[in-house]
């Protein structure tokens, strides 16, 4: 009903908020991708929004920035923060414990939901290398709550294959978009 | 810090056009009510005529997606043809949390956009040759985002339904003209027919008027959300500026007989000097130019 109302109203646009909780089950799945499918964890990630033009967006920046810092000293990682073309802005995380890496995401992708800014959040990509060396991403987006494959090649074509199996072979271990129309490509990712 | 948490949300929200849209929906209603009591009244067989318009209005939600897209010359991109903006699409798609949308193109320099389609899963975004020549990439993202706001609040649904009595009301005015409805006639058919007849012009007029409204209300919820979505409310004012500066300089035939289509671009491809905006599917470029200023002093924090 409230629904409907939204929708009569014209308020079904409105943004919609984060759903941080199921990113952190990447930890488990990256040690099943590498002992059982042979997919080696990079030890990068990056943390992906679209940044607004606010006084109180740049003050959420700040903090943002401080508490990586803060992270950074404390595990043996690196960041650095990069807009891309399309004038996303990227958070990319360098650390060999992968598990650390999962956890700074996930806390800075909180410091924005707390500022208010979760809205704003797009996605957190993670780099898997197959035993070829060719990447696959698990990229988690934030308005789904989900993990969505992503196996890019050479002239923006996608290994369809590569991606549903390892969807139908990560379902219990990882929160997996099953509908592939919701697998939304991210070319060019800077991990 | 909660209400901090909830700082994109507020901006979302507009109270006003909300009691407006309230507004306007009630009066429909009531208009509609008025209408069926009045059909009913009149002996006419009133089962018969709301069958009839809601298959036509069914026929109409479903078709208009293909219809429209072959009516306008609409092409949907391939994979990999035009990657930026297919890119750009997706991304936005994803930001706004719906589903890939197809992408189409139409080859005309008149620079304009528009969304069509039944819901979230079936719903393509149509841009012209001319508004990717003429717009930078983030005008070109906030005119997107504005089309997958409409796309979201499922404005051609509801328009489609809301106008729906509309719909039956100019039908059964025209039977009634056509078959003798008109004042001579009046008597010997008896009064019920002639109340029918006054009742459904007055249904149309009135409704197709609130339905206007509606769709302009509707034109600023999408301008608000894209300015939020992108992040930058007047990277769309600055948009919407040059196509209709541009829109009103390039004369052309192509898009403009497409009228029935009006409500669905951007920026309407007809703009007959004479429109009084009582009579507009879209409220006038200054007065959007002039909510998202306003939306920007919002995210500053100036207002």
């Amino acid at each position: 009903m409230k629904r409907l109302f939204d929708i009569l109203f014209g308020r079904a646009a409105r943004p919609v908020p984060p759903r941080v909780e199921g990113l952190i089950a990447i930890s488990t799945a990256a040690i099943t991708m590498e002992a059982q499918l042979g997919f080696v964890p990079r030890p990068i990630a990056g943390l992906v929004f679209k940044p607004m033009e606010s006084v109180y967006f740049e003050r959420a920046q700040e903090e943002l920035d401080g508490v990586l810092q803060i992270a950074v000293k404390e595990t043996n990682s690196t960041y650095r923060i990069w807009t891309d073309s399309y004038r996303y802005r990227w958070v990319i995380l360098e650390d060999p414990d992968f598990e650390d890496l999962v956890t700074t995401i996930q806390g800075a992708s909180q410091i924005l939901t707390e500022h208010g800014f979760g809205e704003q959040l797009l996605a957190a990509v993670f780099r898997f290398d197959d035993r070829e060396g060719r990447p696959f991403y698990w990229i988690y987006q934030f308005k789904l709550g989900k993990f969505t494959p992503f196996a890019p090649r050479e002239g923006r074509r996608r290994d369809e294959t590569q991606e549903l199996r390892l969807v139908a072979l990560l379902e219990r271990e990882l929160p997996v978009e099953r509908r592939p129309e919701l697998w939304y490509a991210l070319w060019d990712i800077p991990v | 810090m909660v209400y901090s948490m909830r700082r994109v949300e507020r901006w979302a929200r507009d109270p006003e056009l909300t009691i407006r849209m309230v507004l306007v929906l009630f009066g429909l209603g009531l208009l509609y009510i008025l209408f069926l009591t009045a059909l009913i009244a009149s002996g006419i067989d009133t089962v018969a005529v709301l069958v009839f318009a809601a298959v036509f209005a069914f026929l109409q939600v479903v078709l208009s997606e293909p219809l429209a897209l072959a009516s306008v010359g609409a092409r949907i991109l391939k994979p990999g043809e035009q990657p930026r903006l297919q890119e750009m699409v997706e991304r936005v798609a994803a930001l706004a949390g719906i589903p890939r949308i197809r992408v189409g193109i139409i080859e005309t320099p008149m620079p304009n956009a528009f969304a069509i389609g039944k819901g979230l899963r079936s719903s393509t975004v149509v841009v012209t040759r001319g508004l990717l020549d003429l717009l930078d990439d983030e005008e070109l993202e906030a005119v997107i985002a504005h089309e997958i706001a409409h796309v979201r609040n499922r404005d051609v649904l509801v328009m489609t339904i809301a106008g729906f009595f509309v719909v039956v009301a100019q039908l059964v005015f025209r039977i009634l003209f056509w078959s003798g409805g008109g004042s001579s006639d009046r008597n010997r058919r008896g009064s019920g027919l002639a109340i029918a007849f006054m009742v459904s012009l007055l249904v149309w007029i009135l409704g197709q008027l609130l339905l206007l409204a509606l769709s302009r209300y509707r034109e600023f919820v999408a301008d608000r959300m894209a300015g939020i979505l992108t992040g930058r409310p007047l990277t769309l004012a600055s948009a919407l500026l040059k196509i209709s500066g541009q829109i009103s300089r390039i004369p052309s035939r192509d898009l403009r007989e497409v009228q029935e289509m009006a409500a669905f671009f951007i920026i309407p491809p007809l703009r007959g000097e004479s429109l009084l905006a009582l009579f507009s599917t879209h409220p006038p470029v200054s007065e959007r130019v002039r909510r998202l200023e306003q939306l920007q002093r919002q995210l500053e924090g100036l207002a």
